[in-house]
């Protein structure tokens, strides 16, 4: 295969520690965020050769990573309702974690995972992984509206179960 | 009461995400006792959730197995190299398979990478011309037993054009009558080739056994100059 750009382990090696960072956050589940990271690569390849070499990889892979992980949890939805365990692991200090924040952790990661599963890529993707509301779009399907909305609801969907009393 | 919550709520949103600054008429409601705790209501709930989620940390990454495919005299060969070395070698056909068996039993992410396996590869195609008679390749050992290891390196060392008994590699690893457990730590050698298994041999010029297949055997001996053409 020639390139005049990166090859797909460039691209791996560069992307795959924030993808992983991603799934941990979307699927709240570190060995299924590996797996996916996986599949993410393996489908990559098949589709890599058609890739134009001036089109955003970044963004492509991110594409690919979150349609495995929404299949991933459609499969996973099928089977036996699983608890977040992203939580402990994910935070800097967890041995000093009083038993208050410790409470909060669990109400956040509860609500989260409540969260519906598009709605939860988007605000992770718009949040921590910067890209833009018409990439999320490309990656969900719909509209830059549509990929707003999805962030602006899981945002009020939060702010409903941990903001406090409501008016 | 209802929609027009919903638009403040959006507002708020809009303006906390630094998606579009507050309007005059946000800025007049959230001075009201109801805008104020509402504000203060997704100030705390983005933060929070920022300050739990920002904190993941990506996982290590799986070791990384790089492969390639390759055609030679013998059929297809595969083989993929991590950072430490060559990892397997493999004739089997079915390159789904050969993914599966380095993700589900090493625990490998497996990535094609022309670029990263061009060395062994090289070195594998100058074999099969017959221009290589030993490789100079680093080997991952790091799903090999140290009996296993101990075996593949006395193999490593039976020079191109030779033969050795099952017997004899376990007299040269100091296991006299080991002769079994050194052909199953033989039959299963990660890097078939590379290490030549295929030159060990049953006793009494018997060629034993091969798990590429007896004719792989007779054809790489053929290719060293080990067994005559029509052998």
């Amino acid at each position: 295969m020639v390139r005049s750009g990166l090859s797909l382990a460039d691209l791996a090696e560069r992307h795959r520690p924030e993808l992983l960072a991603y799934l941990v956050r979307f699927l709240g589940d570190e060995h299924d965020a590996q797996d996916v990271c996986q599949e993410t690569f393996l489908r990559a390849q098949r589709a890599f050769a058609r890739l134009r070499p001036d089109s955003n990889s970044r963004a492509w892979l991110y594409r690919i990573a979150t349609h495995n992980a929404l299949s991933t949890l459609r499969r996973r939805s099928r089977m036996v309702a699983r608890r977040v365990d992203v939580e402990l692991d994910g935070l800097p200090a967890r041995g000093a974690t009083s038993g208050e924040q410790r409470l909060q952790l669990v109400a956040v990661t509860t609500a989260v995972s409540g969260l519906p599963p598009r709605q939860r890529a988007a605000l992770m993707l718009r949040q921590f992984h910067g890209l833009a509301y018409a990439e999320i779009a490309a990656m969900l399907g719909g509209n830059e509206a549509a990929a707003r909305a999805n962030v602006y609801q899981a945002i009020k969907k939060l702010r409903a179960l941990l903001g406090g009393p409501n008016p | 009461m209802t929609r027009e919550l919903t638009r403040h709520d959006d507002q708020i949103i809009a303006m906390l995400l630094g998606d579009a600054p507050a309007s005059p008429a946000l800025e007049t409601w959230l001075r009201s006792a109801a805008g104020r705790r509402e504000l203060a209501a997704y100030r705390r709930t983005l933060g929070t959730f920022t300050r739990i989620y920002g904190a993941i940390r990506a996982p290590r990454p799986r070791p990384t197995a790089y492969y390639c495919a390759i055609s030679s005299p013998i059929g297809r060969v595969l083989v993929a190299a991590t950072e430490a070395g060559l990892v397997r070698v493999s004739f089997r056909s079915s390159e789904a398979s050969f993914v599966t068996e380095l993700r589900e039993r090493h625990a490998f992410d497996v990535i094609p990478s022309p670029a990263k396996t061009a060395g062994i590869v090289h070195q594998l195609r100058a074999y099969f011309d017959g221009e290589r008679r030993r490789f100079d390749i680093q080997i991952d050992f790091r799903h090999v037993s140290a009996f296993q290891r101990r075996v593949l390196l006395a193999a490593a060392r039976v020079p191109v054009g030779q033969v050795v008994s099952y017997g004899e590699i376990a007299r040269r690893i100091g296991r006299p009558g080991g002769s079994r457990a050194v052909g199953q730590a033989l039959g299963h050698n990660p890097v078939p080739i590379v290490i030549p298994c295929h030159r060990v041999i049953a006793a009494g010029g018997m060629l034993g056994g091969y798990t590429g297949g007896l004719e792989i055997k007779k054809k790489l001996l053929r290719i060293e100059g080990a067994l005559a053409e029509t052998g």
